[in-house]
């Protein structure tokens, strides 16, 4: 009993940076329709970094994480400006094709300038826990998951409270009419983008201290961010924050009762599994598609 | 272009490929060089994955990033059986492609309800759950310690050539077999299901049959070189074996050379695998692989952003657009001003004469979207043989109605029955064959296809026994089933447009591609999705003309039309709708001088006022 309600504690927290981490992706999918397989490189990215600075100041590297936001903010930016403002016009799979492009480039890029070896930051907290009774609740986790939810927080604020907010839905919902009642779509999108990745900024920053982390880690990030995004239904944050969960429960189960060797095959199994049984995911609806084709 | 020149490119065409096989299959004596070799070896792989990857992404439109892994499940499944049962892995290789076609059918169930983006995700986790079951289950595959495989046991004279040509005839092999598959009807069939998946599925192409065979024909051959390619490497790994940069590269490769040809894939792996060992070569060290992927990744990126269509076809339009030089297309020409020809024979009507019974009912039928009720307890009733006009003010749920019918939408309550028969557990293709054909409001084509690929695509018989697959060999271009196309384009009045692209047709002339169609189909009844809406009078007249001499063969039509004065003047009966509610039916002229009807249309203040006109000024006129 013991084990499970721990196993569910730690999948949940674990949940929490997940749904943090593809919370940008399923803005970005959700408004543009583009399915951004660069993002998990951003997120490697941004533990570089965390690493790096973690490595020479000593720093908090969570806090560093804070520090980071603003450089994934950039790079969001530029990568919108150079790469996906163009690749929007090209079909859905193409423009996915892109992406997969500069993940894969950024990985040499990585590799580069950080080598192969496998990093983490390990500050001081690293290791420690908070015992509650027979349960432990490891330190970096807990501090992780916390800053998580207050970015989650903050996001969701941004886009219900801002004129900013209102623009990036108005322009998800409908783009032509988003323009004629005066949105610039174009630096709206930008904005967008721009945020999206910088939510990578803690996300990046808190892998940096629970994982191990290489720069071909992108290829298993991004492989948990579509199965958190997927499970949830596509373009819905409230049903990726609920797949973050389910993911982060599903690994940390089958590491505990089956084997830990397995607990990496899970989202690529719930990936598979879900969208052979309910394509839609949890929460996302069926939009009506009528007999009136484009 | 006389048939004369178009001869001649072709056997010009045919002695440079034959010239180009015979060289390379030559290289091996012209050169000792291994690390030739070994680049002319990896490029076949290449183009080998290439191939395959190009019949289900290039020309099915299912993009993969995982291909690779058949390569992998092909090389471990021989090698495996080569191990256990102590023999060549060249003799079990053909087992590596059996394992891999069939992984390859499993990947096509996922398809049923996934496609788009969703797919390259699936293709995606495919790859990756392979590759990780691999390394797991370390008892069969060695896991991480990686298998070895046996030694080559032929004379060391002979080098690397068993692999070189082995790899070299799987790749003629693949191209042949791409080749084949553009050319036949099953090809048309990929190609329609990429273009628009669930019109092809309302035209008798039985989608899930189409893309098991395209999927287990894209895998099959690349499991073989697989098992070939692990046997060179002598060593399998789940790294190299099951490699997402692999996978990348042969999406790199064929965009490059151009998607859903045949020889885009060689193109392209000749110039990708090269320029590998080039980089390899004058880099090296441990940075080589960083700068390898960077410089891939920015290809692939540079493709997709500049050019998209690939070598080949591009290169192939430039030249196209020289041959015909100014010669005026027939686009925009006007309507020949013939008579119609006499009405092709239908099989169905033909077979159902005599049967006085209504063809279709829709009863009660209730659909529901969260709040709204686009239909409520709907039903229509159509005569065999006549023509029921379906109407109703926008928003009524008449293109609703349409999808029940045809399947795309499942009713919350209620039946569509179709000469006696149920139609619910019938999909949009059972539908299809049933008996149920449509046309939609904007007409829906196979736009890479011609006028005639986009009517012979057309299915009208299911394939119930294995032996009916056959037919999908059938050539997509000549035969029966393309001279059946022609004929009835030229009953639609499209004779002269057989051979152009669906693109380069007008409006109006796309609602008749649609029509032909459906005379292909040839079902119980034809659904007519305001056939009128934006055409021109001289096509409109030609349309009920048509319309007419198909009804007097014996079809049965059911029009949706906002055109009162078209639809009434053809139609026998008359159904309207109001809010997703019948609200009367029968006889066209009595419908529409009755007050529900013409309050419906028009609302409360116009009935007020047809209180004082006479009768035959309320009936409801052509809307302008």
């Amino acid at each position: 009993m013991t084990l499970l309600v721990q196993t569910v504690i730690l999948g949940l927290l674990v949940g929490g940076v997940y749904a943090l981490m593809s919370s940008g992706f399923s803005l970005v999918f959700g408004v543009m329709r583009i399915i951004n397989l660069a993002h998990g490189a951003m997120i490697v990215l941004a533990a570089f970094l965390t690493w790096w600075v973690w490595d020479r100041t000593g720093l908090d590297p969570l806090l560093i994480g804070v520090l980071v936001t603003p450089v994934m903010y950039g790079v969001g930016w530029l990568l919108y400006k150079t790469v996906v403002a163009r690749v929007h016009k090209a079909d859905h799979e193409l423009a996915m094709v892109a992406t997969f492009g500069v993940a894969i480039a950024a990985g040499g890029v990585m590799s580069l300038i950080w080598g192969t070896e496998v990093r983490s930051a390990t500050p001081g907290y690293f290791n420690t826990s908070i015992e509650l009774g027979s349960l432990v609740i490891p330190r970096a986790q807990l501090y992780a998951f916390v800053g998580a939810l207050a970015i989650l927080g903050a996001l969701y604020a941004l886009l219900r409270g801002t004129f900013l907010g209102r623009a990036i839905r108005a322009s998800s919902t409908n783009r032509d009419s988003a323009a004629l009642v005066g949105v610039d779509v174009e630096r709206t999108m930008a904005q967008m983008f721009a945020i999206g990745a910088a939510t990578t900024g803690f996300g990046g920053a808190a892998l940096s201290v629970i994982y191990q982390f290489v720069p071909d880690s992108h290829y298993v990030w991004i492989g948990r961010i579509l199965c958190v995004v997927i499970l949830g239904g596509l373009g819905s944050l409230l049903g990726a924050a609920l797949g973050a969960a389910i993911l982060g429960l599903g690994e940390a189960l089958t590491a505990s009762y089956i084997d830990t060797r397995w607990a990496t095959a899970v989202p690529y199994v719930l990936i598979i599994a879900i969208l052979l049984i309910r394509p839609q995911g949890i929460l996302g609806g069926r939009l009506r598609t009528d007999g009136v084709h484009p | 272009m006389s048939t004369d020149a178009a001869t001649r490119r072709r056997v010009s065409k045919r002695l440079i490929i034959a010239l180009g096989i015979l060289f390379v299959a030559a290289i091996p004596f012209l050169t000792p060089s291994s690390y030739i070799h070994n680049v002319l070896i990896l490029t076949f792989l290449l183009a080998v994955l290439g191939s395959g990857w190009n019949v289900i992404s290039g020309l099915t439109g299912y993009v993969s990033l995982g291909h690779s892994a058949f390569i992998g499940v092909g090389a471990y499944t021989a090698g495996i059986l080569a191990e256990r049962w102590d023999i060549s892995p060249f003799i079990v290789a053909p087992l590596g492609g059996v394992a891999a076609a069939l992984i390859a059918l499993l990947l096509s169930l996922t398809t049923r309800r996934t496609r788009g983006v969703a797919f390259v995700i699936v293709s995606y986790a495919m790859l990756e759950l392979l590759g990780l079951i691999t390394r797991n289950w370390s008892s069969l595959t060695g896991g991480s310690q990686g298998l070895l495989m046996p030694l080559p046991d032929w004379d060391v004279r002979f080098h690397n050539w068993p692999f070189y040509y082995a790899l070299l005839a799987l790749l003629l092999l693949s191209l042949a077999m791409t080749a084949a598959i553009r050319r036949s009807k099953f090809g048309l069939g990929l190609v329609a299901i990429r273009d628009d998946e669930d019109k092809a599925a309302g035209i008798g192409v039985v989608t899930p049959v189409y893309k098991g065979l395209a999927f287990m024909a894209s895998a099959v051959l690349v499991g073989v070189a697989g098992a070939i390619y692990g046997y060179y490497v002598s060593f399998l790994t789940v790294s190299t074996m099951f490699d997402i940069v692999l996978s990348m590269q042969v999406v790199l490769a064929v965009l490059l050379g151009g998607r859903a040809t045949v020889w885009g894939p060689v193109l392209g792996a000749f110039i990708v695998v090269p320029l590998a060992e080039v980089t390899n070569t004058s880099i090296g060290g441990v940075d080589a692989g960083a700068w390898r992927l960077i410089m891939f990744g920015g290809l692939l990126l540079l493709v997709t952003l500049a050019l998209p269509k690939g070598i080949i076809p591009s290169v192939g339009q430039l030249l196209e657009k020289r041959r015909r030089g100014e010669a005026s297309s027939l686009t925009g020409a006007r309507l020949a001003d013939t008579t119609l020809p006499p009405a092709p024979a239908s099989e169905r009507a033909a077979a159902g004469q005599g049967r006085s019974t209504d063809v279709l009912r829709v009863e009660d039928v209730t659909v529901q979207f969260g709040g709204v009720k686009a239909l409520d307890e709907a039903s229509l009733v159509v005569p065999a043989g006549s023509i029921t006009a379906l109407i109703g003010p926008n928003g009524s749920g008449k293109t609703t109605l349409f999808n029940v019918i045809d399947g795309t939408y499942p009713p919350a309550q209620g039946d569509v029955v179709l000469a006696g028969q149920s139609l619910a557990k019938l999909d949009r293709t059972g539908r299809a064959f049933a008996g149920i054909g449509r046309t939609y409001q904007l007409p829906r084509l196979f736009n890479s296809l011609t006028v005639v690929e986009n009517v012979a695509a057309v299915n009208s018989r299911p394939h119930n026994r294995i032996g009916s697959l056959r037919r999908l060999a059938h050539s997509s271009v000549s035969g029966a089933e393309a001279a059946r196309a022609t004929e009835l384009l030229e009953f639609v009045g499209l004779g002269e447009y057989v051979d152009a692209k669906a693109t380069d047709l007008s409006y109006g002339q796309r609602k008749l591609v649609e029509l032909a169609q459906m005379l292909m189909l040839d079902p119980e009844v034809i659904l007519l999705d305001e056939p009128a809406a934006g055409i021109n009078p001289t096509l409109l007249q030609r349309l009920s003309e048509l319309v007419r001499a198909l009804n007097a063969t014996g079809r049965t039509f059911v029009i949706v039309e906002h055109d009162m004065h078209f639809v009434l003047s053809l139609a026998d009966r008359a159904t309207v709708l109001a809010r997703g509610k019948v609200i009367a039916a029968g006889d066209p002229n009595e419908v529409s001088t009755d007050p529900a009807v013409l309050e419906a249309y028009l609302g409360d203040d116009f009935v007020l006022e047809t209180a004082v006109i006479t009768d035959e000024d309320a009936t409801i006129g052509p809307r302008s």
